[in-house]
């Protein structure tokens, strides 16, 4: 062993209890870092798993057809594009075959989707209709685990809405209501299911029919106008929907795009916990570099007696960068160990419907990170004593 | 300078270990400047025991320092082994320090925390990176020569005044030191211990030829000393040899 880290060891077992105390300030800190870490990750990663679990993690659509100026015959020509001109993806088995060899992609659903109105007697609602194959219904949204009344089944041709719009209409699982698309066409439908998903966007304005009963409403016999992936990670979906616009010439959009506000808030989120995590970081430099000033003060005659006998100044400040990384490693590793167990037990406490009452992953508390950056710290603090205890002037120090 | 210390230096040209040459050190307090040292003149020949004597205040603390490089003089030249010392930087004086002095203090400065072994090894383990087996041994042997190998491995603090001083005696020789200083070695122990410690640098000093500079106030130790060098406000006041101690 380095003589050095022996002489380091030495002094911070010498005085073990002051040691144990500031083992223990470190270790709090760490705690309180890992904790913060754990908890903003976990809160990050719930709310992302809640909007990811609802939506498609990439939707394909056909690309935006706009008016395009160009030049015959050194003259401008206008191309104008009509607005009812129906946007739709034909050639989507062909589609669906790239994006399944894509490794990632997890389910890929066929839509067809567009905006109709739902009257019941003298009352109409707006509803945005998601055609889908009955078998998958739950592809994008498991909407079959958010049925409060009926079923989620779609084959018998029947209509699934929202329990917000149900009420407004006063509709009931069995009820007859019109549908009238925004193409014209209507149908009498009745309505097979209602859910709750707990997004008001969902439980008030959607509706779910059977791909086969959408396409004469919308006026697409063969084509359909999106189609909806859902991937094993969603976080590679902007790694994805590139690789599919490139493969389809299909407007490919990650779902991160569509939810910018989602990741607005988690990047907030984020930026408070580094706050934290810097003030954190900030207690445990100070903490260690104050007690090992007053070491510094407290071992001058030792200090003095070393430089007399003609010990190096590298040497002592060695030893105090030493002290300092004994303690931060120490304290680091306690206080990650601690933040852990914390994490884990308050992830384990449950409200009455059984959800966790703190959104925190007990995993996510950058365990390593804190290491480091606290061992880093720790020798960082040291500097400043170590410089002082290789300054001591060993007549002042000895005559002390 | 005197006539004695003339002699002295001519006598002992061969065997010189240190010489100090019109060394003059001034503090400065504000705009108040004292002269400790005014001009000392002083050769220590190899193998040789010598007290250094005066009132508190007369500059013996002042020299000592300047005499084992642990202050630099503001003027004046200063010789180890025939190499001068004036130029050297803070780093090469604590190599020189390491290598050829040795120094025992009055209120014997142990590490508390280290055992006597580890103390006396200190000087030697600390410039070489470890506390190597070769050093333990040493150790070892220097703690048996001043009759505390039974005590190597009691912490400092278990020890007695009498045995920190004597351990303190044997990490000053750990690397072999040329000179050793002592300041008031005997100043802070009981008449039997002090005796004892004496009785050691005594027998050191002639089995090893080690050459000892001691500052004292207690004429006991002086006069067993082969040679005294009086100070008075800054100056040698007198240079006793062995014959007339």
């Amino acid at each position: 062993m380095p003589f050095s880290l022996l002489v380091a060891w030495r002094y911070i077992t010498a005085n073990s209890l002051q040691t144990l105390l500031l083992v223990l300030g470190v270790s709090l800190s760490v705690v309180v870092f890992v904790f913060i870490t754990a908890l903003i990750n976990g809160l990050s990663l719930f709310l992302t798993q809640e909007i990811t679990s609802k939506i498609a993690h990439i939707e394909l659509e056909p690309v935006n057809k706009i008016a395009r100026v160009l030049t015959a015959d050194s003259r401008f020509v206008a191309q104008p594009v009509s607005t009812l001109q129906r946007k739709q993806i034909r050639n989507w088995q062909q589609v669906i075959e790239i994006a399944e060899s894509i490794p990632g992609v997890s389910v890929i659903s066929p839509i067809v989707d567009g905006n109709a109105f739902l009257v019941r007697g003298e009352a109409t609602q707006p509803i945005a209709i998601q055609g889908v194959e009955p078998s998958k219904i739950d592809a994008i949204t498991k909407i079959s685990s958010y049925i409060i009344k009926g079923t989620a089944d779609l084959t018998t041709g029947g209509l699934i809405i929202g329990a917000d719009l149900a009420d407004e209409l006063g509709l009931f699982v069995g009820t007859p209501v019109l549908l009238k698309s925004e193409r014209g066409s209507e149908r009498l439908l009745s309505i097979t299911g209602i859910f709750r998903v707990g997004l008001s966007n969902l439980d008030q304005r959607v509706g779910f029919l059977s791909i086969r009963v959408a396409r004469p409403l919308f006026d697409l016999p063969d084509g359909i106008t999106s189609l909806g992936l859902k991937l094993d990670d969603p976080a590679d979906a902007p790694a994805i929907a590139k690789i599919l616009q490139n493969s389809t010439q299909l407007k490919s959009t990650p779902w991160q795009e569509k939810n910018k506000s989602l990741q607005n808030a988690t990047d907030a989120q984020g930026r408070t916990g580094n706050f934290i995590q810097g003030f954190a970081l900030l207690a445990i430099i100070i903490s260690i570099s104050s007690a090992l000033l007053l070491s510094t003060y407290r071992r001058r005659a030792e200090i003095g007696i070393m430089r007399a006998t003609g010990i190096s100044r590298q040497f002592v400040a060695t030893v105090f960068i030493f002290q300092g990384v004994f303690i931060g490693a120490l304290g680091a590793f306690l206080g990650a160990a601690a933040g852990y167990q914390l994490c884990v037990q308050l992830a384990s406490i449950t409200k009455a419907d059984g959800s966790a009452m703190l959104p925190i992953a007990p995993s996510e508390g950058s365990y390593m990170l804190v290491i480091i950056l606290t061992i880093v710290g720790a020798a960082l603090a040291a500097v400043l004593p170590a410089r002082a205890a290789s300054a001591v002037d060993p007549v002042e120090a000895i005559q002390q | 300078m005197s006539k004695v210390v003339s002699r002295i230096v001519k006598s002992n040209t061969n065997s010189t270990l240190l010489l100090a040459n019109n060394i003059i050190k001034t503090f400065r307090n504000g705009e108040q400047e004292t002269c400790v040292l005014k001009g000392i003149d002083l050769t220590i020949p190899q193998g040789k025991m010598i007290a250094l004597q005066g009132a508190s205040g007369s500059g013996k603390s002042t020299l000592l320092n300047i005499l084992g490089l642990l202050m630099r003089q503001t003027s004046g030249k200063l010789m180890l082994l025939d190499n001068s010392l004036t130029d050297l930087s803070d780093a090469e004086l604590s190599n020189y320090r390491n290598r050829h002095l040795g120094f025992v203090f009055q209120y014997h400065n142990l590490l508390p925390d280290f055992t006597a072994l580890e103390n006396v090894a200190f000087p030697a383990a600390a410039p070489r990176g470890r506390l190597t087996a070769d050093i333990k041994k040493r150790s070892l042997l220097l703690l048996d020569k001043v009759g505390l190998s039974d005590r190597s491995n009691f912490l400092a603090s278990q020890l007695s005044g009498g045995q920190k001083q004597r351990v303190a005696i044997a990490r000053s020789l750990i690397n072999n030191p040329k000179l050793v200083f002592a300041d008031e070695p005997t100043g802070n122990l009981d008449q039997d211990s002090a005796k004892q410690v004496m009785n050691l640098l005594r027998d050191i000093n002639r089995t090893d030829n080690t050459t000892f500079l001691i500052s004292t106030h207690d004429s006991n130790v002086a006069v067993n000393c082969d040679k005294i060098v009086r100070i008075a406000d800054g100056k040698i006041a007198a240079l006793l040899e062995d014959d007339i101690c």
